[in-house]
């Protein structure tokens, strides 16, 4: 059984010529150095499918059709760009010779996979992998206490050569799949990847607590009081955001702990402190 | 007055590690949005990256640490980005390296309440700089519209330069940022932290441990920990012995 995406068996596979695809990875990962309100990665877009049409002789009226066609508005995960990027390549490269891929058409595809990937993207990578990797490094830099830039550092270069290698293939499966890249979104690996993921980052920042309560209750928070108190403390903070059912940006959650600590060193008085 | 106190915090200050501080936050605002996203730019590996930098990387990881876990459900989804906080984490941990300071929260037991009055000015920087990330959207639209004519006279050249000009548009507004940041930091706040009355310097020393569990409590908030309450039970209990073991 083939995997989703791939073609049939038998049929040639099409291949993006290794140079091209080099030129387009790279412009890939500076896909939204343009971002805007209007029409966010529109011109990150058209950038880096350019390569292309610049392997071609020049041709103004086709260069101006091909600028409008992908002008308009676009957004997806740039994780996961590589897909749609590789599909309309694939399609251009059909219809090369026979006036171009109509608008109307490069637009539903494009629209219709950049959407649904969008949505992949935020949950495997945004809620997913991100959160997982970023709590597995703090894990590391409490654990591994002075020598935590050693483990953090390998696993900085694990992540990014993940997230480079996974780019790498996204755009060379796109170009292979052409249309048939729909049927990649069925695959029911990016749901396990994302529940994966998101038990991940919930059971290492319940570690992360565990391992903070335990400090306390040793008596690391070096504020002079009493290490009962200390774990209360914690602990309270730690549940507050769950009761409240409310979700604050990370820069206002410390303005609540200084509001919370202030209140906890007058009440504790600064003897002790 | 104010001149000669200015003077004084900047006396003796290594320009040459100021300005390559400055240079990677510019490099690391990239790295938030525009070019490659590879995490870098989060708050621990910005914070580490800055120390090793500015010669002290386990500063950069006591700074880094308490601010990773507050800013962790910090999405950088379409328009909800709050601020900049890579250039924020640069600049307050630059400054503190530059100055000698040595604060420490479990890793580097020093100045516990130094590392929460450095984690509050990094918050507050990341929302300051938040209006510039703004600004520096709209003008790429304003740069994205000038490209319209292209779409009349086909010339790709145009559309190349201009994605390049927004490339570089915020490089500079990374760098500029975290080079004033760094000279608010070492001539206005740090010195601010040796005038704080008794109890507000206690209460720094509790800043960092606070904002860490409130950002654990939001990650359990965002991922359902009461649905999911046997992955949490795990995590607590491996987390606590994690921490006996090592």
């Amino acid at each position: 059984m083939s995997r989703p995406g791939s073609p049939a068996a038998g049929a040639a596979i099409p291949h993006l010529p290794g140079r091209l695809r080099l030129r387009v990875f790279l412009r890939l990962l500076v896909l939204q150095a343009s971002w805007n309100h209007q029409r966010m990665q529109n011109l990150g877009l058209l950038v880096s499918l350019m390569p292309w049409l610049s392997d071609r002789p020049r041709d103004a009226e086709r260069d101006r059709l091909f600028c409008r066609r992908y002008y308009e508005f676009f957004n997806t995960n740039p994780y996961l760009a590589g897909y749609v990027v590789g599909g309309l390549l694939r399609l251009e490269q059909e219809r090369e010779g026979q006036g171009g891929l109509p608008r109307g058409q490069a637009q539903v595809f494009r629209d219709s996979l950049a959407r649904a990937l969008a949505s992949l993207g935020d949950q495997l990578f945004w809620l997913g992998l991100r959160p997982a990797t970023l709590l597995l490094a703090a894990v590391l830099a409490l654990l591994a206490g002075s020598a935590a830039p050693w483990p953090l550092a390998v696993l900085a270069v694990v992540v990014v050569g993940f997230q480079f290698a996974w780019r790498w293939r996204s755009l060379g499966r796109g170009y292979v799949a052409g249309y048939d890249i729909v049927e990649l979104l069925g695959d029911r690996r990016w749901h396990r990847a994302i529940t994966l993921g998101k038990r991940a980052t919930l059971f290492l920042g319940a570690a992360l607590a565990g391992l903070l309560l335990r400090e306390a209750a040793t008596g690391s928070v070096r504020t002079g009081a009493p290490a009962a108190v200390a774990v209360a403390a914690l602990a309270a903070c730690m549940a507050v955001p769950v009761a409240a059912r409310r979700r604050w940006a990370g820069e206002f959650i410390v303005l609540t702990a200084a509001a919370a600590a202030v209140v906890l060193a007058f009440a504790l008085g600064t003897e002790g402190s | 007055m104010i001149a000669e106190a200015m003077s004084s915090a900047l006396a003796g200050t290594d320009w040459v590690v100021f300005g390559s501080l400055a240079a990677l936050a510019g490099c690391l605002a990239l790295d938030e949005t525009a070019a490659a996203q590879t995490w870098l730019s989060q708050p621990l590996p910005a914070a580490l990256l800055a120390g090793a930098v500015a010669g002290d990387p386990a500063l950069g990881l006591a700074v880094g640490l308490p601010l990773q876990l507050a800013l962790t459900m910090n999405l950088p989804v379409g328009q909800t980005i709050t601020g900049d906080v890579s250039g924020a984490a640069v600049a307050v941990v630059g400054a503190a390296a530059v100055g000698g300071s040595r604060p420490g929260w479990p890793i580097a037991p020093h100045d516990a309440s130094l590392t929460g009055w450095l984690v509050l000015g990094a918050a507050l920087l990341s929302l300051a700089g938040h209006p510039l990330v703004q600004a520096e959207r709209r003008l790429h639209l304003v740069w994205m519209l000038q490209g319209h004519r292209t779409l009349r006279d086909g010339r790709l050249g145009r559309v190349d330069a201009i994605h390049g000009r927004c490339l570089a548009a915020g490089f500079l507004r990374g760098t500029l940022f975290a080079g004033a940041a760094l000279l608010l930091v070492t001539t206005v706040w740090l010195p601010l932290h040796a005038m704080l009355p008794p109890v507000a310097g206690a209460a720094m020393a509790w800043l960092p441990w606070l904002a860490g569990a409130l950002g654990l409590g939001a990650v359990a908030e965002r991922y359902g920990a009461l649905r999911h309450w046997r992955w949490v039970i795990g995590g607590l209990a491996c987390g606590w012995l994690a921490g006996v073991v090592a």
